[in-house]
């Protein structure tokens, strides 16, 4: 053992040799034991697409079940807050299904009242038009991605995604003290050929988590897709960073869908007050 | 890099940088907006209240304390620390009065508080203060004054300022709308305070605290109806001057 200037205790390497290692060596056998747990952590971590009202699970990816033309996804509670404010507002949008899942950062698994501030996965699709919207999404992203889209090409769809990060990820060599955030970053994909409503992801910002596998997976499919980021210093439910997606209004896959951008704004201002968490350490 | 550099506040990194500071700079950036400003004859501190819990006494959440009859001070970020900091500040006035017999001055105990924020910049084991504080008040003097400090523990005099969560965009709306005409008398520096909170408080006036000094008066916090009267006065001369665009554009 060995202290560090900081007080931490720290496991020094044995350099006597091999007395330890065969004691590791039994410790590191898989027992029956822990193959059971295993394979129940596997089941709990299931990523499960259904229906709520029937409780009936669907049998084939999302898109299959219900295709459309664009498919917008919104990651995290101010994409969530725009997308419900601005888009689902607007248009009679029926629940089409939801993603049941569970993971180490999940708290809770409440299916009945789900809020922007829930981590949880619900679809709906819009009657008079073809699109889907995500609600919001965490965790296994390969079989999340299996159950929704499927493993065979979506011809003539077109995927936008929402998301936000905090600002202090965003690598320039501007300080970061000089930056206006929030602001937008688009990143597409090689057949996305219409110009996106803002300025390009730079080298060497990378995107992360469940977009990143989204994106990936469009490349790969050939889907038209774009990822538009808002790097933002504020990641809980705020007013400013949900209306920093405003230019995406005027994209083609949103503009027929938003229509009445003043009632909007009312709906997300009640989205805030309902929304907003308690906490006294910061004031 | 910054892993490297960041655990330890004594630490320099290669660059120059000291991690841990600007860390509790982030801090301050998750307190709610504070925005203060020096009029001609008057000094006006404006805080957007965070939202109470319904069994939580309201009179012990306040953003905006009086560190003395003439000073007095809002902050933005970790609750506890500003606790720490106030109570010092008051002890300090005090202690200064009963020294000197002289009430301090506001750059005094601006710099007090900062010294104190810097030394916890430069002390092995502990953490810098993870606030940033607007400081107002009239010297005996009769002059108005602004300061705002940070974690790391420099202090400067300020015409209008704001700390907190979306304090660039009300520094920027200040610097577009501070005028001498906007401070020309002492109800348009209140109303320049209540539309800067205005362009990022989420819900309006009853999410806003304000609190003035005057010369040779004490502090005056304002009730919800004061405020709530000033922001429908705001609204309307909002809707009168769109009107007169209006009309002029046809």
């Amino acid at each position: 053992m060995a202290a560090t200037f900081f007080g931490e205790v720290v496991k020094a390497p044995c350099r006597a040799g091999t007395e330890d290692q065969e004691e590791e060596e039994e410790g590191r056998r898989e027992t029956a034991e822990d193959r059971e747990v295993r394979r129940q952590l596997a089941r709990k971590r299931e990523v499960r697409l259904f229906r709520r009202q029937t409780k009936t699970s669907l049998d084939v990816s999302l898109l299959e079940k219900y295709p459309c033309s664009k498919f917008i996804i919104a990651i995290g509670n101010n994409a969530v807050a725009f997308l419900s404010s601005f888009v689902m507002n607007s248009g009679v949008w029926e629940e089409v299904g939801c993603a049941k899942l569970w993971n180490e950062w999940c708290r809770t698994t409440d299916t009945t009242h789900l809020s922007p501030a829930e981590a949880f996965c619900v679809f709906y699709h819009l009657k008079s038009s073809p699109s889907c919207s995500c609600y919001v999404a965490e965790d296994q992203q390969y079989q999340w991605l299996e159950k929704v889209f499927g493993s065979c090409a979506r011809k003539n769809m077109q995927v936008t995604l929402l998301t936000c990060r905090h600002v202090t990820d965003y690598k320039t060599s501007e300080s970061i003290s000089s930056l206006h955030s929030p602001f937008l970053k688009a990143l597409k994909t090689q057949n996305f050929k219409e110009p996106p409503c803002c300025s390009l992801l730079e080298q060497p910002n990378i995107v992360h988590d469940l977009p990143a596998a989204v994106l990936s997976y469009c490349q790969v499919w050939k889907i038209p897709a774009v990822l538009y980021l808002c790097y933002t210093d504020v990641m809980k439910l705020d007013l400013i960073t949900v209306e920093a997606f405003k230019p995406i209004l005027s994209s083609r896959s949103l503009k027929g869908l938003v229509k009445n951008i003043p009632q909007s704004t009312e709906i997300l201002k009640k989205l805030m007050t309902t929304n907003e968490i308690q906490s006294n350490i910061y004031t | 890099m910054a892993s490297r550099y960041d655990r330890a506040i004594t630490v320099f990194s290669p660059d120059g940088h000291l991690f841990q500071v600007e860390y509790a700079q982030e801090a301050v950036k998750k307190g709610s907006t504070a925005v203060g400003i020096r009029g001609t004859d008057i000094v006006v501190l404006g805080v957007e209240k965070k939202s109470v819990a319904k069994l939580q006494d309201e009179r012990t959440v306040r953003k905006i304390c009086a560190l003395d009859d003439h000073v007095c001070m809002a902050f933005a970020g970790l609750t506890a620390d500003a606790r720490v900091v106030i109570n010092r500040s008051r002890v300090e006035c005090q202690s200064y009065k009963l020294t000197v017999e002289d009430p301090v001055t506001v750059e005094y105990i601006t710099r007090f508080i900062a010294t104190l924020k810097q030394k916890y910049t430069q002390s092995n084991g502990r953490r810098p203060f993870g606030i940033s504080a607007l400081i107002v008040g009239f010297d005996d003097d009769g002059i108005p004054r602004l300061y705002q400090t940070d974690p790391s523990g420099t202090y400067h005099a300020w015409k209008a300022n704001a700390i907190g969560r979306s304090a660039k965009t009300v520094r920027e709306f200040l610097e577009k709308n501070y005028t001498e005409d906007a401070i020309a008398n002492d109800s348009e520096a209140i109303k320049l305070a209540i539309r800067a909170l205005l362009e990022v408080v989420q819900s309006g006036g009853k999410n806003i605290e304000l609190a003035i000094i005057r010369r040779n008066q004490p502090l005056k916090m304002f009730s919800a109806k004061e405020i709530e009267l000033q922001v429908t006065e705001i609204e309307k001369e909002k809707e009168e001057a769109e009107k007169k665009k209006s009309k002029k554009t046809t």
